[in-house]
C-alpha cells in the first residue's frame, strides 16, 4: 500500500518558526508578511522573504533584508600537522588590526557592504599567531569568528523535538525542565498512537500535551486536567497545529472534577438585548462543553494517564486512576526524583500496578569531526525522571 | 492490535502473559486452548471475555498470571531475539528526532527482530508507511509472519533484500531513513536516493562502534547531508528502600543500631519497644525513603548518528 505523502515542510504565513543564529542562539518568531525579523548583530530580514521557503537550508541575509539560500558547509577536513601550541603565547598584540578598524568593518557588514567572509579573512591575515596554530586550532578560530560575524540563519520547524529543545535550552522552567529524550520516552511508555484517548495533567505550559497532540490523528483525544479556571497550555500556540488537531484537546479544571451537571435552564429576560442573547448563547456553549468534557472523563477507560505536575504526584494519581483502563500505562514525569519517591513506593505496594519503574534519562552529545571525535564539552545537567507502571483492570465482581 | 487498543479479550487475540517482572510471553488465545507453566494450567476459555489487565487463576487455583494488551514496548520485552534489538530509550529518541508521527513514510534496514518496526508502525499509523528491509532470509520470513499475525500489513512492507549490495530500490518516497547495518556508510548513497527531495529528509544510523560512526559521518558529509549530530542515549533505573537514619548520638550513648534488620524485624522491634518507638521517632529515628541506582545497568547500546538532507533547490 502506498501512503499518501504529507505536504512538504515550508514556512507558511502566520506560522511560528525557530530561527537558529550563527552563534547557535535561537528565537521563536511568528512569520507575518509585513514584519521585519531582527536578529540583532546578525542583521534583519523581511519575514515575507521566508514565506514559502523550505526548511533544511541556511539563509544568508543580504543588503536590504532579502535572503538567499546558502548551502550548509560540510566538514572541514583539517589535517593533522606538525604544528603544536609549544610556541604560542597569549598576546593581545598578535591582532594587528585596531579595535576601531574591526568595529568599522562590523558596521559595514551590518549595512551589507562587507561580507562576513571578508571580515574573517582580514582578521586571520592580520593575526600574527594564526599561521603558528595547528590546523585544528585554525579551523576552530574560523568557526568562532563565523559564529560572531556570519549574517545567516537556519529556520527550524516547530516540531516537538525542536520546540522542546528550544525551551529546554532557553526557558526550562516553563516546561518543567523536561528534556526531549525524556519527553520521547513518555510518548513511548504511554503508548501514544493516532487514535488513543489520553488523560493528561501538564503543569508545564502544555509541552507534554503538545507532544501528545502531535501523535494524534482522527479518533485520538487528549483530556487535560488543570488548576484554576482556564488552562495555560501556551506551548501549543508555537506548534502550528491544524484546527483539526487542536480540536482533539479538551480541558477540565480540577475544581470541576466532582461537578454535577444540571440541565441548562437560563431563560432570557423579556425584551432581551443583543448582549443578553449573546451572553446566554456563550454560557450555553460553555455549559454544553463542560458537560461533554465531564461525560468523556466519566466514560473512563482512558488509554494512558500522563502526568507532569507541581502538585503531589501520588495525590494526582489517586484521583485519576479510576479513569484509566486495564493494561494501560501510567507515566509520571518530574525533574526531581524526590517528588516521585512517595508515589513510587505506593505504586510498588499497590495490587493494581505491575512493572513499576523509576528511571533517570541520560543523554550525551558528541562532536564528530575527522580526527576530533569526543563528547561535547558542555551538556545539560540532567533530563528528568520518569515513574511508570502498567495499570491493571479492577477485579470483576461476578464471583 | 499494536495501533488499536481493545478492552476485552476475544478468541484469536494476541495476549501478553505476565508471569513476573522478568518473565513474559505471548499467547494467541483459542477456544479450548491452554497454557502450561510452573504456575499451573491456564485455560484460554478463562481468558476470553476478560478485560485486558485482568488477573486469572490457574485451573486448580494454584497460581495466577496477568493478561496484558500487546504494545510495542511490551513486544520489545517479549520478542524472540534473532538479533541485538533496540530498546525503549533509543527507540523513543530516534522517533522524535526523525519527527515520526501519523502519515510519515519511513525506511528501515535491517528489520532484525522487528522491535523498532512495531514501534514505528504504531507511531505512523494509520496513514503512514514503513518499508523495512532485511538481508537475512530466515529473519525476514519470521518478521513477515509476525507483521501478518499482528495485522500490520497495511502499514508495514517487508522485503528480503541486501541493501548494502543492492540499495533500497526506491526513489524519493521517504520522510526518514533508519540504518542499523554493519557498514551503514555503504547504504548512504541509496538512502539519499530513497529520501524525498521536495522537503527536508532525515536519517539516523545506529552503530555500536565509534569507528563506524566516523566512517558513516564522512559518507553522510560526502553525499551532501548536513547538520550531522551524534548522541548516546541511556536510562538509569532506580530502586528505593526505607531505612532508619539514626543520629550518631545513639552510638555515643553506647547503642549499636542493627541496620541489617529486614523490614519485618524492624516492624517487630518497633512494636516491642512500644512507647519508646514514639520517642525514637521524635529523635529523628523514623525510617527515611532512600533511592539508589540498581546495581547492574545497561552501559552502552549504540551511537545514534543523525543528519538532514535539505530539499533540492526549486528549479
Amino acid at each position: 500500500m502506498i501512503a499518501e505523502r504529507l505536504d512538504p515542510a515550508v514556512v507558511k504565513s502566520g506560522d511560528h518558526v525557530i530561527i537558529r543564529m550563527p552563534s547557535t542562539n535561537a528565537k521563536i518568531v511568528c512569520i507575518k508578511p509585513d514584519n521585519m525579523v531582527s536578529l540583532g548583530k546578525f542583521g534583519s530580514f523581511k519575514a515575507s522573504e521566508l514565506i514559502g521557503k523550505a526548511f533544511g537550508h541556511t539563509y544568508e541575509i543580504e543588503k536590504g533584508g532579502s535572503i538567499a539560500t546558502h548551502t550548509l558547509a560540510g566538514f572541514d577536513n583539517a589535517d593533522i600537522t606538525e604544528a603544536n601550541n609549544q610556541g604560542i603565547v597569549d598576546n593581545p598584540l598578535s591582532q594587528k588590526m585596531t579595535f576601531e578598524e574591526i568595529e568599522h568593518l562590523k558596521t559595514m557588514s551590518l549595512a551589507g557592504d562587507v561580507s562576513a567572509k571578508e571580515i574573517i579573512q582580514s582578521l586571520t591575515e592580520n593575526n600574527e599567531a594564526f599561521d603558528k596554530k595547528t590546523e585544528f586550532s585554525k579551523s576552530k578560530y574560523i568557526l568562532r569568528k563565523q559564529r560572531k560575524f556570519m549574517k545567516s540563519f537556519v529556520p527550524l520547524e516547530t516540531s516537538v523535538f525542536n520546540v522542546c529543545g528550544y525551551f529546554f535550552e532557553f526557558n526550562p522552567g516553563k516546561i518543567r525542565g523536561i528534556r526531549i529524550d525524556t519527553l520521547s520516552q513518555v510518548l513511548s511508555l504511554a503508548n501514544v498512537y493516532s487514535c488513543a484517548r489520553i488523560l493528561a495533567v501538564d503543569d508545564g505550559q502544555g509541552m507534554v500535551i503538545s507532544a501528545l497532540l502531535s501523535r494524534m490523528a482522527e479518533g485520538g483525544q487528549v483530556l487535560g486536567i488543570h488548576d484554576g479556571d482556564v488552562s495555560n497550555y501556551d506551548v501549543i500556540r508555537y506548534m502550528n497545529f491544524s484546527p483539526a488537531t487542536k480540536s482533539r484537546l479538551q480541558s477540565l479544571s480540577w475544581s470541576k472534577l466532582h461537578h454535577n451537571v444540571e440541565p441548562f435552564t437560563e431563560h432570557l429576560p423579556e425584551n432581551a438585548s443583543a448582549d443578553d442573547m449573546a451572553g446566554r448563547e456563550r454560557r450555553m456553549r460553555g455549559h454544553a462543553k463542560l458537560s461533554e468534557t465531564l461525560d468523556n472523563l466519566r466514560r473512563g477507560e482512558f488509554d494512558a494517564l500522563v502526568v507532569s505536575t507541581n502538585y503531589n504526584a501520588k495525590s494526582v494519581v489517586e484521583k485519576l486512576i479510576p479513569y484509566l483502563g486495564g493494561s494501560r500505562m501510567l507515566v509520571i514525569y518530574d525533574q526531581s526524583k524526590e517528588a516521585l519517591l512517595e508515589a513510587f513506593d505506593w505504586l510498588r505496594k499497590s495490587q493494581s500496578f505491575l512493572n513499576v519503574q523509576l528511571t533517570e534519562s541520560w543523554l550525551r552529545e558528541y562532536q564528530v569531526l575527522p580526527g576530533r571525535t569526543h563528547p561535547t564539552m558542555t551538556t545539560s545537567g540532567g533530563g528528568g525522571f520518569i515513574l511508570s507502571a502498567i495499570h491493571l483492570a479492577p477485579a470483576q465482581q461476578d464471583c | 492490535m499494536f495501533h488499536q487498543y481493545k478492552t476485552f479479550i476475544e478468541n484469536g487475540d494476541l495476549v501478553v502473559i505476565y508471569l513476573n517482572y522478568d518473565s513474559m510471553l505471548t499467547v494467541r488465545v483459542a477456544t479450548d486452548g491452554s497454557l502450561n507453566n510452573k504456575y499451573g494450567t491456564f485455560r484460554h476459555n478463562d481468558m476470553i471475555g476478560q478485560k485486558y489487565g485482568s488477573k486469572i487463576q490457574s485451573q486448580y487455583g494454584k497460581g495466577f498470571v496477568y493478561l496484558l494488551h500487546p504494545t510495542p514496548a511490551l513486544w520489545t520485552q517479549v520478542v524472540p531475539h534473532r538479533t541485538q534489538i533496540l530498546y525503549l530509550p533509543d527507540i523513543s529518541f530516534i522517533s522524535s528526532y526523525l519527527d515520526l508521527r501519523p502519515g510519515k513514510v519511513v525506511i528501515e534496514s535491517g528489520t532484525g527482530s522487528g522491535s523498532f518496526s512495531h514501534s514505528i508502525a504504531r507511531t505512523i499509523a494509520p496513514t503512514g508507511h514503513l518499508h523495512t528491509f532485511e538481508y537475512h532470509e530466515i529473519r525476514a520470513e519470521k518478521a513477515r509472519k509476525e507483521f501478518v499475525e499482528h495485522n500490520l500489513t497495511d502499514i508495514v512492507t517487508i522485503e528480503h533484500r541486501d541493501v548494502l549490495a543492492n540499495g533500497f530500490g526506491v526513489t524519493g518516497i521517504a520522510d526518514a531513513v533508519f540504518l542499523d547495518l554493519p557498514a551503514p556508510w555503504d547504504a548512504v548513497a541509496s538512502a539519499k536516493e530513497a529520501l524525498r527531495r521536495d522537503t527536508v529528509g532525515r536519517i539516523c544510523s545506529f552503530s555500536p562502534c565509534i569507528e563506524q560512526v566516523q566512517r558513516t559521518a564522512l559518507a553522510l558529509d560526502e553525499h551532501g547531508f548536513a547538520d550531522i549530530r551524534m548522541y548516546e542515549c541511556l536510562v538509569r533505573d532506580y530502586e528505593i528502600r526505607s531505612l532508619p537514619l539514626p543520629s550518631i548520638d545513639e552510638a555515643i550513648d553506647g547503642q549499636k543500631v542493627n541496620f541489617k534488620l529486614n523490614k519485618n524485624d524492624r516492624k517487630k522491634r518497633k512494636l516491642e519497644s512500644g512507647a519508646n518507638s514514639l520517642t525514637s521517632q521524635e529523635d529523628g529515628n523514623s525510617e527515611v525513603m532512600l533511592s539508589k541506582p540498581v546495581d547492574n545497568a545497561r552501559g552502552h547500546t549504540s551511537y545514534l548518528t543523525f543528519a538532514i538532507l535539505a530539499p533540492a533547490a526549486a528549479s
